[in-house]
This record gives C-alpha cells, structure tokens and sequence, in this order.
C-alpha cells in the first residue's frame, strides 16, 4: 500500500501575504501544516550597531525604521530610555504630546493590520477602506513633523516642535470620524461570514502557550490575560487617562481581530483625554548639546503597537552608547507562528502570519 | 440568514461608487505640503552661511559633504555643498543645528531621478558662486594683517634647528571628509 509523504513548502521571501521578506519554511503533508518555520533577516540592517556608533540624539531617527509603521511608538521607547539614562526630566506638555502622537499612531497600525488582513483572505476592499482613514492620521503627523512615515518627531527631551492649534483642533475632528468609520468596517468586515469563518476558531492559542512563547501585546491579550505596558508599568502620564485593557477569550484568529479593532476606540478614548487636559508649558526639556549620559545601563520598555517594545542601553560615560538591544516584539511573537499554524490548512497559514503582525523591519530590526 | 453579511458590505460599496471621490489625478492636480513638511533639496542662505560646519556633523549619516576656503580676511566661506541625497534620511538634524537657522527645506516632493550621480546635489546656485568671488576678491584687495606666531615662553636648548612654523596658506582649499 502506497503510503503519503511530507514535503517542504518555502513560503516567501518573496510572497505578497507574508507582509515583507519573510521566509516560511512550511512541512506539509497534502494541504495540512506539520510545521511552520519562520527565517528570518532578509531585512537585516544592523541598527543596534548603528545605534552604537551615532550619538544618542542621532540615533533617534534609526528608530524611526525598526516598525515603521509606528515610528512614534519606537522614538518613544528609545527617548525614554536615553532621559532614564541621563536622568533627564520631561516636561509635562511635551509627556501629553507624546501620549497624542503615539496613540494615534497607534490608531494607524492598527488600521494597518485590519486592511491588511482582509487583504491576505480576498478582501482588497477592505484595505482601500482602512488606508483611506489612515491617510488622515498620516497628514496630521505631516502638519506637526513634515514627515508621513519616519518622523524623528519625538526627540530625547521631549518633542521636536510644538504643535499648532490647527494639529489639535483637525485631531479633535478625526477622533469624531472614528466611530463613523468603525462602523463601516463593521459592516464591510466584521458582518462578513467569509471572512468570519476564515477566523473564527483558527490558529487557537491558549494562555500558557503564548506566555512560554513570550508573546505580547495583542496577540497575548487575545488569549485573554490582560498584559498592557501601559497599566503594568503606568509610565509617561498613562496613568492619568481612563482606559480599558481590550482582551478576547479564545485565542483564536477573530479574538486578535478584534482586539486590534477594539483597541482603536480606547486609543482614541486616550488621545481625546490627552487633548482635552493639555496643559501649558515648555515642549522640551533643556538637553546638553553633547550629551553624555553617567555609566551604567538602563532597560526601559514601553507598550509599543505590537507588544512590549525595550530598550537596553549600555553606557560607558562617552557620547555614544557602548551596547543597544532592542526587544522586539515582531521578533518574539514569531516564535509563535509554529504553534498556530500547526495542524490548520495552508490557507491559514496566511491569516496566521497577518494575525501576529509582523513587521519584518522590526523582526530582522 | 447567511450572506446577509456579504450583502450590507456590497451596500457600503455602493454607496461609496456613486459619491465623493477620496483621490487626486496626482500629475495634474498636487496637494500642497505644509510648513514643516521634510523634503526635496537643501537651500542655503549664502549670505548669512559662516561656514561653520554644523550641519555636517550633525548629519548620522554624513550625508553633507564641504569644502571650505579661507579668504585673505581669515574669513570661511563655502565653495561646495554637496548633499548626498541617496545616504540623507532627512532627519531635519542639520537644519536644527544651523547656527544661523540659514538651512531649509525647498518642500519639492518630485526628487526621483533617473541616474544615481543626480543624487548628489550641489546646493550653492551660480549667484552663490558670483557672491563668494566678489567677496574673495574684496578681501584680497583688504587683507587681514598676518598672525605673529607667539613666542615659546621658556626657551629651550633645541638639539636640532627647529623647522620655521608655517605661515598661514591664504586661499587654500580644505576639503572637509566625513568623520568615519
């Protein structure tokens, strides 16, 4: 009696649905997944060596190309590790300015992930839909930093500039716009059986797989343990802003949907918070021009769009750091790709990959 | 009922088809860049440029490349300012350093260019290099007097005949490389 064999599928680097140059090594035995093996470092750029050999205030726009679809969250993360080095002192202001641009960027990744998810299962409307209100979000950064994807906005210290009236009264008219397209998508994707059905009950995960995986941000709290940087640590003024932590039940595909959905309304909750309790000041600290932070080293993380994104600088006195890593969480919750796609058909492998959301310049960094 | 779903979406679609358009026709029409927008090419103030250097170190990525004369005054001005485009990140850390806030952006999005060697700009225009001549020229018709090398305080018995110092080189061009 003839009996089957297993073959290797290489998924990638080059795949539309693989969200850059990941490469897939997928075991298969006739359409069902034995194993998915992720390469990685296609990407590779070396940014913590060039982190290493720039000053501190240059390395900031580097930042901007680890996830750079969120580069305010990744300056964030960098300048707040740089200011607990140096023991440097952020205006209030600037901390309410920071908390405006990071979540709003946050809006934006998320709209990110949502089109490109419906994308990956057919659904090209859906992503037309998702980038045309990013576009907005995108254009209020260009009003307040001139740039639509690296915005080396925030600085150590503080942030670049101040930011007009004109910034804060268009953000208080995107944040009405919101709900008014949240509610198309509902009715585009979220009603869609297809689309339902292509991730209800697949990729399940339970709680101890993704926390021995190391898994964060969205994808853990899928699963449903409520771990937000942004509650655990309470830094920046987070603390000051009422907000929920959005967790699913399942762990499956549709949970990490719609948490990234759900979190975009508690993320604009925060941003009208911030607008309406912004308070007067200076919008940066005063930051020698060469700055040389004391010896020592500094592990700072903070709740970046994908996950718990740290910083782990290593000064020796001089004007450069001596040692920068960078915890990823792209990078990390990859591991968990094998455990999701695991035993599902290939063409969930697909919505697998789109549902940790990866972004290969912040994997291969 | 199932398909209900599929149907409310191809309304939303619909609705969409028939109204307001989102896009531009992107060659004809442009959208204007606000103030602070990041791009296109370097402009210098000439007139006010002290030749500092600033901008160059402050660059991550050195992508500003100078080359700076002395005039007869023992004034800097600058002969060449090539900004290389294809290393820039446009990070606005240049323009942030300028001592004399001189150095902006023209706003000019359409910078793609068929050959890598147009991704080295030369920022000076023809009217810079006009100005720089005639300043050349007025300070050479007024020259500085020459720095008296100070003597050493405490002579010491030299054991071979000192070279005699250098008087300062009057026009010499110094080209300023990128610190690696």
């Amino acid at each position: 009696m003839a009996g089957t064999e297993t073959y290797t599928l290489n998924m990638g680097p080059q795949h539309p649905s693989t969200h850059g140059v990941l490469r897939v090594q997928l075991e298969l035995d006739g359409e069902n997944i034995l194993s998915a093996k992720p390469i990685m470092g296609y990407l590779h750029r070396g940014i913590e060596k060039l982190l290493e050999s720039r000053t501190y205030v240059q390395g900031v726009p580097y930042t901007d190309r680890l996830d750079y679809v969120s580069s305010m969250n990744n300056n964030f993360g960098f300048c707040r590790a740089v200011e607990e080095l140096a023991g440097i002192e952020v205006p209030e202001r600037a901390e309410y300015i920071r908390v405006i641009v990071a979540e709003l960027n946050r809006i934006a990744s998320h709209l990110v992930f949502i089109g490109s998810l419906a994308i990956d299962l057919g659904a090209s409307t859906g992503m037309l839909y998702t980038f045309r209100d990013r576009e907005e979000i995108l254009d209020l950064f260009n009003l307040v930093c001139g740039a639509r994807m690296t915005f080396h906005y925030i600085r150590v210290g503080g942030v670049n500039r101040d930011v007009q009236p004109e910034f804060i009264e268009k953000t208080y008219k995107f944040l009405e716009h919101v709900p008014v397209f949240m509610e198309e998508y509902k009715k585009i994707l979220l009603g869609n059986e297809i689309f339902m059905s292509r991730l209800k009950g697949i990729s399940k995960m339970s709680k101890e797989t993704a926390l021995s995986h190391n898994m964060t941000g969205p994808n853990i709290r899928a699963t449903g343990i409520p771990y937000d940087i942004r509650k655990v640590d309470g830094y920046s003024v987070y603390p000051r802003f009422d907000f929920n932590v959005v967790t699913g039940k399942n762990g499956d595909n549709w949970d990490r949907f719609n948490v990234r959905y759900n979190e975009i309304f508690e993320s604009a909750k925060i941003v009208r918070q911030a607008l309406d309790g912004l308070p007067e000041g200076p919008f940066m600290a005063k930051v020698p021009k060469v700055l040389r932070p004391p010896k020592g080293e500094v592990f700072s993380r903070t709740e970046g769009t994908r996950g718990e994104l740290g910083f782990y600088i290593v000064s020796d006195g001089s004007t450069k750091p001596y040692r920068v890593h960078i915890r990823r969480p792209s990078f990390v919750n990859m591991q968990g790709l094998n455990d999701m796609c695991r035993g599902y058909l290939i063409g969930d492998s697909v919505a697998a990959f789109s549902a940790i959301d990866p972004l290969m310049g912040e994997v291969d960094c | 009922m199932f398909g209900k779903g599929l149907i409310t979406g191809m309304r939303v679609t619909l609705k969409h088809f028939f109204g307001k358009k989102e896009t531009f026709c992107y060659p004809e029409e442009k959208l204007p860049m606000p103030e602070r927008f990041r791009g296109g090419h370097l402009v210098i103030d000439y007139k006010k440029c002290i030749a500092c250097q600033l901008c160059s170190m402050a660059c991550p990525n050195q992508a500003i490349e100078l080359k700076v004369v002395t005039d007869a005054q023992r004034k800097r001005h600058l002969t060449s300012y090539i900004h290389h485009m294809g290393r820039c990140m446009f990070c606005d850390l240049c323009i942030e350093n300028c001592a004399i806030h001189g150095l902006h952006w023209d706003q000019n999005y359409e910078i793609s260019a068929y050959t890598r060697d147009a991704f080295d700009y030369e920022v000076l225009t023809d009217d810079d290099r006009q100005y720089l001549k005639e300043v050349m020229e007025a300070a050479a018709a007024n020259p500085a007097p020459p720095i008296v090398p100070k003597k050493p305080a405490a002579p010491k018995p030299a054991e071979a005949p000192k070279p005699e110092p250098k008087k300062p080189e009057e026009n010499k061009e110094t080209e300023v490389k990128p610190n690696e």
